[in-house]
Parts: structure tokens; sequence; C-alpha cells
């Protein structure tokens, strides 16, 4: 038996001109919450609506559990979804709702009765059995949309932007509970959002995508900490990208020249002296000294902009003619107009490409 | 006696007073015929000035009853608005499908065409309907009338289809299909008791439509077709007023049982709720 649960093999989908999915590849493992992640327009939803199958792609095959699904209906898929807008039946009560599923596969009334119970039981919505969708919170009606996806334990839970009608207490709330109800079912979930905080709070993988196809596809940490395209870097968290070139290889590392300074990085693939990349941190990370600091791997630079934040400060330094950004706790202030010299720690830097081209997986 | 109590209270407050007076009168202006024909159908030896009836009776509807024949009459009231409202379903559902859930280029122009039936005053085209259906002998034909009809009763129909059907989410309907419904099972358990309420609705609006409806009748009907609005108005043109009444009472119990029925059937309330945004 395959590893993987649901399988996107070279999905491509098109609305007239627009290419929503581009050759999507996505294997998603058993037991696993894969959040698909990007902007609106990146073809999230899509790939989501090609494994639900509202979705019929142009070219390649959906699996789900090893077989081939690309030709079955939606209905006979035995999935479970959540939807953005909830969309609870509004003329039934919430444990007619609950139990849709359960009466349309045809199961006795007293089974049913007691796999609603429980269900609800898992939402803590026993109470509410005999309401409407109409008299409950927005919260609550979204917890209804969970169990009457959950009922009849599908494979695969696919949430389709769940969250984003809720206000954000209760968005945080919600997290944790879908989270903790994933878990504790074992079930496969593929969970699609904009929101970044979402995506590393929750996933055990990440899939980034923009403009129709996958840019990369790791865990939280690997997301956050090597990103593999530029897209994915600013995507994610704030970003510094200082434009270098390759100078020289050194064991493991690559010493990039920007203008007349020297900084060495982590070895990357692909590189050759001479390229024009991008040198690659997160402003939290480079470290800001007044100017006479001798170290390796800085660049010198006055400060531009200051910025208190409460917690920190923001600081934009000119560094020939480049903005960089960086965030600090330190004690130290700086003025505006100040010499500083900005150290980038070995281990936090990355080269990434200067390229819009999706790379091919 | 709530709105007593208000007037009296209102009296205290110069716009409240001039609003509930307005009110008041309003109220009288609009139900004052009504209480007239109400108490003339059974009223005796009301003579001259006096304000109320001396004598009660039941003679009118009796005699209203056996001379004019309202058993046959309603008969064919009803059967009328039985094939108008059939008709007019029918042509209305697909067409308030296409206009309530479909891109149809000029659909502003198109909606315009259908009320005009209802813009244009029926006895302007009266005289055009009536010489047509000489012609194709539907004259003093129920399924004549009934067709007459149905140009003033589409409009609202496919009015009150469109808008039910623009109301019913698409995403509703997917969550029954991934819950594994088909589509015929997601037909019957979820859009055919969603849109339930407005079909009704439309079937209230058009049967008061063509049982109401006068001049139209006027044009196309016969001895076999005899409408109760029409039966009234001869039964003017014999003088027993009396009379008239109890037949114009007739003519109303009826759409007061309708809009009772309205008030209770289509409650809106049942249509909302399970969403959220847009």
């Amino acid at each position: 038996m395959s590893d993987w649960m649901i399988e996107l093999v070279d999905i491509t989908k098109r609305y007239g001109d627009l290419v929503a999915n581009d050759h999507v590849t996505l294997r998603i493992l058993r037991g696993e919450l894969m959040t698909l992640l990007g902007p609106s327009g990146c073809g999230k939803t899509t790939a989501l609506r090609c494994i639900t199958g509202q979705n019929i792609p142009d070219d390649g095959r959906v699996l789900i559990d090893g077989k081939d699904v690309t030709d079955v209906p939606t209905h006979r898929r035995d999935l479970g979804m959540v939807f953005q807008n909830f969309a609870l039946f509004p003329h039934m009560t919430v444990s007619e709702n609950v139990e849709f599923p359960l009466m349309i596969r045809r199961m006795n009334k007293d089974e049913r009765a007691g796999m609603v119970m429980e269900a609800l039981k898992l939402i803590h919505l026993e109470g509410y059995a005999k309401h409407y969708p109409r008299q409950l919170s927005g919260g609550q009606q979204q917890r209804v949309g969970l169990a009457r996806a959950l009922v009849y334990r599908p494979k695969v839970l696919l949430l389709d932007e769940p969250l984003s009608n809720l206000d954000a207490k209760l968005r945080e709330e919600m997290r944790f509970e879908i989270r903790d109800l994933q878990k504790r079912l074992g079930i496969t979930a593929v969970y699609v959002t904009h929101d970044q905080e979402e995506a590393l709070a929750l996933s055990d993988r990440v899939a980034v995508m923009n403009k129709g196809c996958v840019q990369q596809v790791g865990t939280p940490a690997e997301i956050y900490g090597q990103p593999a395209t530029k897209f994915v870097a600013d995507f994610i968290g704030l970003s510094d990208f200082i434009p270098a070139k390759v100078a020289a290889f050194e064991d493991n590392s690559v010493v990039l020249a920007v203008n007349s300074e020297r900084i060495r990085v982590p070895a990357v693939n692909g590189l050759q002296v001479g390229f024009d990349v991008l040198l690659f941190i997160r402003p939290n990370d480079v470290q800001i000294r007044p100017a006479q600091a001798q170290e390796d791997n800085t660049l010198t630079g006055a400060i531009d902009k200051s910025t208190y934040l409460g917690d920190k400060f923001d600081y934009r330094v000119d560094v020939h003619g480049i903005e960089v950004r960086v965030q600090t706790h330190g004690a130290e202030r700086f003025e505006i107009g100040e010499q500083v010299s900005l150290h980038f720690p070995y281990q936090r830097c990355s080269v990434i490409l200067d390229t819009e081209v999706c790379p091919v997986r | 006696m709530k709105t007593l109590k208000q007037y009296l209270r209102a009296l205290l407050d110069a716009k409240k007073l001039l609003a509930y007076t307005f009110l008041l009168c309003f109220f009288l202006w609009v139900s004052m015929p009504f209480v007239m024909i109400a108490l003339k159908s059974i009223g005796k030896n009301w003579f001259g000035k006096l304000w109320l009836p001396p004598d009660l009776t039941a003679d009118w509807y009796k005699w209203a009853i056996v001379v004019t024949n309202i058993p046959e009459v309603l008969k064919n009231s009803l059967v009328i608005a039985a094939l108008a409202v059939t008709i007019a379903t029918l042509i209305a559902i697909p067409t308030g499908w296409a206009l309530g859930r479909r891109k149809i280029p000029g659909k502003e122009a198109i909606t315009a065409i259908i009320l005009l039936p209802r813009m244009i005053p029926p006895i302007a085209y009266a005289l055009g309907v009536a010489q047509i259906f000489y012609r194709l002998h539907l004259i003093d034909t129920h399924i004549g009338v009934a067709i007459a009809h149905v140009a003033i009763c589409a409009p609202y129909a496919i009015l009150v289809l469109s808008s039910t059907f623009e109301a019913l989410d698409d995403r509703v309907l997917e969550a029954a299909s991934v819950c594994g419904a088909n589509n015929m099972r997601t037909f019957f358990h979820v859009t055919l008791p969603l849109v339930m309420p407005g079909i009704l609705s439309s079937l209230i609006f058009t049967f008061t439509t063509s049982y109401n409806e006068f001049t139209l009748t006027l044009m196309t009907y016969g001895p076999k077709t005899m409408t109760l609005p029409v039966r009234t108005y001869l039964a003017i043109g014999e003088g027993y007023w009396e009379v008239t009444s109890a037949l114009s009472m007739l003519l109303i119990v009826p759409s007061l049982f309708v809009l009772f029925m309205i008030q209770r059937q289509v409650q809106p309330e049942k249509l909302v709720g399970g969403f959220k945004g847009v």
C-alpha cells in the first residue's frame, strides 16, 4: 500500500486563456494535514476542487488511496468537506444536517442516531441538535459543518478557507480544534488558505502556490527557514533581498559579492561564478552594530528610517542604494543618518535566484 | 386596544398626532367600501338615510345563489384559474431558472418585456386578444380564457421564481454532492424544499390574479365560461344592489383566505441562515 493518500499528478486546468493549474503535482501522505497556501488566484482552490471532483482537469490524473478517481463523480468519492461559507442546509436542523451523509448512504435509523450523537459530542454541540443553522453563531455553524464532514469517517477531509468568515479570536480557537480533531481521528486533510500564520501553525506540510504552479512543498520550518524561490521567501514572513553576484566557491559555501564587500553563505546547487543572485535573510536575523565593528560578513550603511514598534525597532538601512530592513530588540538605539555595520550570520543567510519562473516538480 | 392607547398618547405629540390621524383616515377610506358592501349584503328594509340596516337577513345570498347560478359561475372561475396557473407556472419555471441563474445578454430588456402585459392596462389589448381568439375559436372556452389570463399571470410568476432560484446557493448543492447525494437526490432533499416557498408564493399570486381578472375575461367569455367578476358586474346592471353586494362578498372571501395562507406559508426566514458572508 502506497504512502500517499492523495495524488494530483501533472494536473492542468484552464479557464479560457487563464491557466489556473499548470502541471501541478502534489502528493499527500496518509494521516497528514497538508496546507495549500497562496494569494488569491494562485490555483489552490482549483486544485482542491480537482480532488473533490467539482473540477475536471484538462490534463493529469487524480488518485485517492491508490485508486484513479479522475473520472469518478463527486458524490462517489467518499470525501468530507468544510466550506468557507459553511453551506449548511438551512431547511434542516443541526442533527438533520449532520445526519445527511448517513441518510444518503441509506444507513438504518438507529445506527444513524448513534453516529450523529457521537459527532455532536466531538464538536461540543450536543444541546443544539434541534436548532436551525440560522439560530447559531458563525463558529457554531462551522463546527456543524465539520461534524457533517466527519460523521461517516471519510478517508479524506477537505477544508476550503474554513476560518475566513470568523473573527480573529475565534479563528485561533477553531484552529486548535480542527487540528486536534484531525490528529485524534488520524484523518488525512487538505487545507486551503491564504493566511500564512494559519498554514505555519496547523500543517504537517505546506505547499506554497502562485499563479497556478507549486513553488515549494515542505514542513513549516523548511518553508520559513529555507525558502526555495523568491516568491516563497517573500510571501512568508518578512524578507530582505540584496542583489549580489556569485564571486567564488569555498568548501560548502558560496561567496557573494555585494558591491565591494564579501558575504559567505551556505552553498546551493545550480550556481556558477558570475551569476546574478539575491542574498536572502529575515530582517530579525540581521545584526546591527555601530559602524566601527570588525566582523566577517558585514555590509556598511546608514540608517534611513527608524520605527518604534513597542517590542522592537524597525530600521531601514541604506546600503549603497539598496534598502535593507532590520528588526531588532536590541538595547542600543540608532539615530537616523548614523553609520552602522550590518552583520549577516552565516547560518541565517540563503541564496535565491531572482526569477518568477516556476520550479518544475 | 393597543392602537387606541397609542392614539391617545399621540395626542400629546403633534407629529405623531398627525401621523396617526392620517393613518386612521387612510384606513377608513380603504375599508369603508367593504363595510358598506358587507352591510348591504345582509341588510333588510334599508332605505333612506339610516346609517345601519334595521333588520338582517340571509335572503340576498339565497337569491344570489339561485338566480345567478353561483355554483356554476364559481366552478368556471376555479377551472379557469387552475388552467391559467398551470400554464403560467410551466412557462415561469424554466424562464425564472434562466433569468435567475444564468448570464444572459440583455437581461434587463427581457425582464422589461416580460413585465409589459402588467404595465399596459389590459383594456388596451383585450380587444386585440378577442379578435384573434374569434378566429381561433377560443371564445367562450375555458382554455381560451385561461390563455388570456396567462398574459397577466406569467409575469408575476416569472419574477417571483427568478428571485427564488437566484437565492438558491450553489455551494449548498455542492455540499450535498460532496456528502454523497447524486443529482436526483440533491434535487429532492435540498433543491425542492428550498424553492418550495417560492413556488407556493408564485402559485398563490397567479391564482389570485386569474380569479380576480375582469377585463380580459369580459372580452373572451361566453355563456359557458361566466366567471365571478363578470357575473358581479352584470348584477350591477340588473339593479339589485343587495344581490351584487352578496356576490361581491363571495368574491372577496376566497381572496382573503388566500392572503391569510400567504402570510403563513411564505416564511422568508426559512430560506436564509446556514450562510455567511457572500
